[in-house]
């Protein structure tokens, strides 16, 4: 009992990561219509930058701030060369930002090289209910729910969060109202680097990071969200956690190569039901 | 026949180059060819069908192990090269009639999770040869022949490729071509005129992975080895790149574009090793190169690079 409470704990921090890469990735694509293959470039970008920050000697929470901070500013570029230009559709603006995060490759690579880095997290482990869980697990956790609330609270309560919410519902509506359709697709860029940058940050001390990591980040953090259609942030939690722990379950009872075939196996088939249940006119009038 | 004028001169042009280039070159050249043909399918998908694949080198990686799988276990090497295409068309059929429901970035993961998927299996296959990769692949025999030299294995990427260009002018000219370029432009519209959307769909895409498979087929034989990391991820971006900058949903285009980015990355490459360059200079340069040349076609020239040629010579006539 207390070994499946200890993969259902585990499971959920490293769901809580893949949310994490999701909410990025829900947040533009509410916004823009824009799906962005950049997304775990971020998190990649975020997590060298804290390792280099905190060898350098700057405190923990410090070198991470900073790399939240510069992955928001790298999210903001980002922004800018794939919906900067009028008239970029959003199926070419996913092209642009799958170059970009090519070329986040080549940065990478320079600054930090080819080799997997890492920094420590919280050491040691919690006991919680007769289970023993690495308490890092339990940090990502703790930071990833109150970010998710913060964010429902922020779509719903707040002017910018409405504005921004209007963009995604109409964006014809949204420009007739005077809102400055662009500058909110930019804005949502920057959020969507901060988000990315804080997966990034918490899950490397449990999970070493190399240059390409971003694919398998964005791989999971695309399942998180695809249940939600990439519109809700609730639901991409919910997806986010139930792919943690079930791929932390299938490995604890065996299984333990085939999780990443299992997660994508799941993937594919909730966006082939619901596919089906989309009519195709539907789908051609949704852009991208 | 001035139409062929330009044709005769591209297939003199390769008969009578490779003879001519020093040993490295050759290689560029033959995986050029390669790359072109995975290339012509790729741009054959995303033109007329309209979809983005990112999984595309999951064919090539298919056709390559079939071809060596089956020699390694006896099979006669010619009946390996031709089984490629025909595995990787089935596999892309098997795969596409769920996958294909999916539109736009969908199906772009969707594609993207496949080659993940057949990554993982071939590095934890034995029978595959797992992470260490397939060894002891003989060299192709025809009718007793054995193509040993480089120079062999040079024409044989072109003459596959010439097949794929073939084909395909061939299949566009036709009254499913033009069904496919009504499907290209709107489905419902192409659905409500009588095209049979699904099935066509699905046959491109299956003649996409033949081309791949095919190109992979060759591959096999001329490396002799094979291993999960020849097929990494940035293959299939690659591919898409090629297919972009040229212009999708042209034979041309896909041709052009396979061998602009080819030459680009080459002349990096060497610039990259000069000695004095750090030992990540190539890599970084190429990466470099892909990600810039794709978002400024994007951003600039979206049609790509034979379309944009095109009009503006049309233009220049006037």
């Amino acid at each position: 009992m207390s070994q499946l409470l200890e993969y259902l704990l585990t499971g959920a921090g490293i769901g809580a990561g893949f949310a994490l890469v999701g909410s990025g990735l829900v947040v533009i694509y509410r916004v823009t219509r824009v799906v962005n293959f950049a997304q775990g470039a971020f998190a990649v970008i975020a997590a060298m930058l804290t390792s280099t920050l905190l060898a350098s000697g700057l405190p923990h929470g410090a070198a991470e701030l900073v790399a939240v901070a510069a992955a928001a500013a790298v999210g903001l570029v980002v922004g800018v060369i794939a919906i900067g230009k009028p008239g970029t559709s959003p199926r070419a603006a996913l092209i642009v930002t799958l170059g970009l995060g090519v070329f986040a490759y080549a940065v990478e690579v320079l600054i930090w090289g080819d080799q997997p880095r890492s920094f420590p997290g919280l050491a040691g482990s919690t006991h919680v209910a007769g289970a023993r869980v690495p308490t890092h697990y339990l940090l990502v956790i703790g930071v990833t729910l109150p970010v998710f609330a913060l964010l429902a609270a922020f779509f719903a309560r707040t002017d910018l969060g409405k504005a921004l919410s209007a963009c995604a519902s109409n964006r014809y509506a949204a420009r007739v109202v005077g809102i400055d359709v662009t500058r909110m697709g930019l804005l949502s860029f920057g959020l969507g680097g901060a988000l990315g940058g804080l997966a990034g940050v918490l899950v490397t001390p449990v999970q070493q990071v190399t240059f390409d990591s971003d694919v398998t980040l964005i791989v999971n953090g695309f399942a998180a969200a695809v249940l939600g259609g990439l519109t809700r942030p609730a639901v991409t939690l919910a997806g986010g956690l139930l792919l943690g722990v079930a791929q932390t379950v299938i490995a604890g009872y065996g299984g333990g190569a085939y999780q990443l075939e299992l997660a994508l196996g799941l993937m594919l088939a909730v966006m082939v039901v619901q596919a089906a249940r989309t009519p195709t006119s539907q789908q051609e009038a949704m852009p991208g | 026949m001035r139409r062929h004028l330009p044709v005769a001169a591209a297939v003199a042009l390769v008969l009578a180059l490779p003879p001519l280039l020093s040993s490295s070159h050759l290689a560029v050249f033959t995986l050029l060819g390669l790359a072109a043909t995975v290339t012509v399918g790729l741009s054959l998908l995303m033109g007329y069908a309209g979809q983005v694949s990112l999984g595309q080198a999951s064919f090539y990686a298919i056709g390559a192990y079939t071809a060596g799988l089956l020699s390694v276990h006896g099979a006669p090497t010619l009946a390996g090269l031709a089984a490629a295409p025909v595995v990787a068309a089935l596999s892309a059929t098997v795969v596409g009639v769920s996958l294909l429901r999916l539109r736009g970035h969908h199906l772009a993961f969707a594609t993207l999770a496949t080659q993940l998927i057949l990554l993982s299996l071939l590095a934890r296959g034995e029978w595959a040869g797992g992470a260490i990769g397939l060894q002891g692949i003989p060299r192709l025999s025809i009718g007793g022949y054995e193509l040993a030299g480089d120079l062999g294995y040079a024409y044989l990427a072109w003459a596959a490729l010439g097949l794929a260009v073939l084909v395909t002018a061939n299949v566009m000219a036709s009254r499913p071509g033009r069904g496919l370029r009504a499907l290209a432009t709107s489905e419902v519209a192409a659905a409500a005129s009588g095209v049979p959307v699904g099935r066509y769909r699905l046959a491109v895409f299956a003649l996409s992975a033949a081309f791949a498979g095919l190109a992979g087929g060759v591959y096999a034989f001329y490396l002799g080895y094979l291993a999960p990391g020849s097929f990494p991820i940035l293959l299939s971006i690659e591919y898409v790149v090629m297919a972009v900058v040229g212009g999708m949903g042209t034979v041309w285009g896909a041709v052009a574009g396979a061998t602009a980015i080819m030459l680009l990355v080459q002349l990096l490459t060497t610039i990259g090793t000069q000695p004095g360059m750090p030992s990540y200079a190539p890599s970084v340069l190429s990466y470099a190169v892909y990600a810039v040349v794709l978002v400024l076609v994007v951003l600039f020239l979206p049609r790509g690079i034979v379309p944009a040629a095109r009009d503006a010579r049309i233009r220049l006539r006037r």
